[in-house]
């Protein structure tokens, strides 16, 4: 389970995030979303420890990612906006890099490997320097690298972004295989249509401030996401 | 016009901001007063040692061949560092697809670049000239208005041509080494090349100063005919001419601007060609090597993969273990030419009975001169949220990189401790001293840099050059290495008489290790909080 409690975050002077509460609870798709600049990827590296944050606490399993940040990154992945990886080094040396920061054992991460390398059409291609790759190449590198070590929990900034259509119902797949062994999935997107079908909680934010939050049939009633989403933004 | 002025706008706020500082508001003060004490304390150095050296040319009234050598030296710096930084800086950088996308000449977009390149030695050059120029003040009679003026132009003008110099070359070298499949490789080999080849025609001048001696009507002819811009300077400053000012503004102008043309021609291929990258090993998955690995080893190898994938990071954090090597083979093969070097320096030190010391100062060089950290934290860049979401203690992921560094360091100084050992009788104390004092010492530059990095990163970086010489951190990590080998020599020299040889190293060894638990303990306990601040 993600508790976020009250995660407030400036930025000098600016306000990035305020008093932003919810919960997500294992079994779910968790859609985060949010026009530009309404601070989704500020509370993600939040999440994930990349940020640290003014007040509040947000507690992986019930562990707070301030005072045990160690044992809250081991259960979880994170899939940034852009693919930042280590582009001098071949594909595969970066997966084993990931994977030996989990502590993942040769059969695991082996078994792991080929079965996403495979279903992200890279199976040939993990000998190659990332350098030499397209965006989307180096976004399904990340995507391998974070679901080879098995994460309980998967955070992902707009994953969807330079991905060929084959490549995004493949994920669409993972996720839902993943939330049936009670893990959880939470990502931001812009992609209304995706999310609305996919998820089953969504948390819309403006300005830093959370405005609404809840089981996807509570927020969009009888509309789409996309239509509540445009009444909340207006 | 309007759109140069923009785009050299755009690149200075982007990635020429050296002092740039990114701590909490409280903190930007003496973030910002650091650099600038250490920049008036090297100031100073060069000052005190320029007030030498006119004191000994001031009673035969040749006080302006000291501004000519400091003038000449600096340029030469300029060009061999340039040599291989001018290529990382003209070509390949991140912007490349932005501006390239851009309605804007190729020739303005080398210009801003060269500019940039300009703007950051202007700075370095003013280290050495301003302090030069206000001893000179001191040591002659009579001074003028015109003397001002021509400084103050000269302080601009002097690095255009050394600028203008080091970019042909880096050009050349990026030009060719595009050709290749490993590029990086072709551009470390050549890039080494011209540096030793230039340290080679350093050493053996004598020819050419003969020759230039011979056919020199004057001091100033000669002068001149060495080093043009040293010698116009020295003209204007003893006989001011305003017809041989603007001659050298207008020179000084047409070459940069030339440049600019020439390197413009053959510019976009060779950016085409560094970009292609080659692809497609076609290897299955069930050959490749998937094997766990130790969290901190595999920390290590990525760091080590990081140096030996930039050029530029090489070359310039590996030049003074290659100057080990060489003063070591030097040492075993012109021992008898060593002594009398040595003596000339420290002429108290009795060598044959001093010879570890010799080595440990070898040692010293070697490491306060290598610093590899200063960079590891910039050259991160964005991917720095790889390290911050891994589940690894902020320690273990900064040791990794002192480790790495000191992987890097180690290797070549021992190996140059054992050939030392093997040409020369020493005893197993100072052997075993010796080869402790090759960790200790790299470690101190290791700590250093990292702490200052930490300090001071730039990771909104346009290329690796950038970071690896032209940031603050590089910068504070290069002036505090020659302070600490400066202050070690110094210590040296004054003790050496007073101790045996085996005292005098396990005097450092303490020193050394009680320095480098100090550094240890400010890292793991302030620098810590340094690199959680660090956001992208």
């Amino acid at each position: 389970m993600i508790e976020i409690k009250n995660v407030t975050k400036k930025y000098g002077n600016k306000i990035a995030i305020e008093d932003v509460s919810f919960t997500v609870n294992d079994g779910d798709i968790f859609a985060f979303i949010g026009h530009n600049g309404a601070g989704k990827t500020t509370l993600i590296k939040s999440m994930v420890g990349i940020h640290d944050f003014d007040s509040g606490d947000i507690l992986i399993d019930g562990m707070s990612i301030k005072d045990n940040p160690i044992e809250c990154k081991k259960i979880m992945a994170f899939v940034p906006d852009n693919p930042e990886t280590y582009e001098h080094m071949k594909a595969i040396d970066y997966i084993n890099f990931i994977c030996d920061m989990y502590d993942i054992d040769n059969e695991t991460r082996k078994e792991n490997i080929k079965k996403y390398a495979e279903l992200f059409d890279m199976e040939d291609k993990l000998g190659d320097t990332i350098d030499s790759y397209s965006h989307g190449m180096k976004q399904k590198i990340v995507l391998i690298s974070a679901l080879a070590h098995n994460p309980k929990i998967l955070i992902m900034d707009e994953p969807f972004v330079g991905l060929d259509p084959k490549a995004v119902f493949d994920i669409k797949e993972i996720l839902n295989e993943m939330v049936k062994e009670g893990k959880i999935v939470f990502y931001s997107t812009h992609i209304l249509d995706v999310a609305e079908k996919l998820c089953s909680r969504v948390a819309i934010i403006k300005n830093g401030r959370l405005i609404k939050s809840g089981s996807m049939k509570e927020i969009k009633g009888d509309k789409s996401l996309e239509n509540v989403f445009m009444e909340l933004e207006g | 016009m309007r759109k140069l002025y923009s785009l050299i706008r755009a690149s200075m706020t982007s990635d020429m901001n050296i002092f740039k500082i990114r701590q909490k508001k409280d903190n930007k003060k003496n973030s910002f007063m650091f650099p600038v004490i250490l920049s008036i304390f090297f100031m100073f150095a060069i000052w005190s040692y320029a007030n030498m050296f006119f004191e000994k040319f001031a009673p035969m009234h040749l006080q302006v061949i000291v501004i000519s050598l400091v003038v000449f030296l600096t340029s030469i710096m300029v060009i061999i560092e340039g040599a291989y930084k001018a290529g990382p800086l003209l070509f390949n950088c991140k912007d490349d697809q932005l501006l390239l996308s851009l309605p804007i000449k190729k020739r303005t977009i080398l210009f801003v670049r060269m500019f940039k390149f300009y703007l950051f030695e202007l700075l370095f050059n003013g280290l050495f000239f301003i302090p030069l120029i206000v001893a000179y003040l001191r040591w002659v009679e009579v001074i003028d208005w015109s003397f001002f003026l021509t400084s103050f132009l000269m302080l601009f003008m002097l690095p255009i041509i050394p600028i203008a110099i080091a970019c042909v070359i880096g050009a050349i070298i990026s030009s060719i080494s595009s050709r290749f499949k490993y590029k990086n490789f072709i551009q470390i080999v050549l890039a080494m090349l011209v540096i030793l080849f230039s340290f080679y025609l350093s050493y053996n001048m004598d020819f050419i100063l003969n020759y230039i001696a011979k056919n020199a009507t004057s001091i100033n002819d000669f002068i001149i005919k060495l080093y043009y811009p040293a010698g116009v300077y020295i003209k204007l400053i003893t006989k001011f001419n305003l017809f041989d000012l603007i001659m050298f503004i207008l020179i000084n102008c047409i070459i940069f601007i030339l440049t600019i043309f020439i390197l413009s021609i053959f510019y976009f291929k060779t950016n085409s060609r560094l970009k292609n990258i080659n692809t497609s090993s076609n290897i299955r998955i069930d050959n490749l090597e998937i094997k766990s690995r130790p969290k901190i080893s595999s920390l290590v190898r990525k760091e080590l993969n990081t140096f030996f994938k930039i050029p530029v990071f090489i070359i310039n954090s590996g030049f003074a273990l290659v100057m080990y090597i060489v003063a070591v083979i030097g040492l075993c093969f012109k021992y008898n030419d060593t002594v009398t070097l040595v003596k000339d320096y420290l002429p108290d030190m009795v060598i044959d009975n001093h010879l570890s010391i010799i080595i440990f100062i070898l040692i010293s060089f070697a490491s306060f001169m290598t610093s590899i950290t200063n960079s590891v934290i910039s050259l991160e860049g964005k991917k720095i949220i790889i390290l911050k979401s891994i589940p690894l203690s902020v320690k273990d992921i900064l040791m990794s990189k002192i480790y790495a560094a000191l992987t890097i360091t180690t290797i070549p100084i021992l190996f140059g401790d054992i050939i030392l050992f093997i040409r020369f009788r020493l005893s197993v104390l100072e052997m075993v001293l010796l080869v402790i004092l090759s960790i200790l010492t790299p470690l101190i530059s290791h700590f250093i840099g990292l702490i200052i990095n930490l300090k001071y990163p730039k990771l909104d970086y346009e290329n690796s050059s950038e970071v690896v010489k032209q940031s603050t951190s590089s910068f504070l990590s290069v002036i505090i290495g020659m302070l600490l080998l400066i202050v070690s020599i110094y210590f040296i020299s004054n003790l050496v008489n007073m101790f045996s040889s085996i005292l005098l190293l396990l005097i450092f060894l303490i020193v050394y290790s009680l320095t480098d638990i100090i550094l240890y303990m400010y890292l793991i306990k302030v620098s810590i909080k340094d690199f959680n601040r660090l956001s992208i």
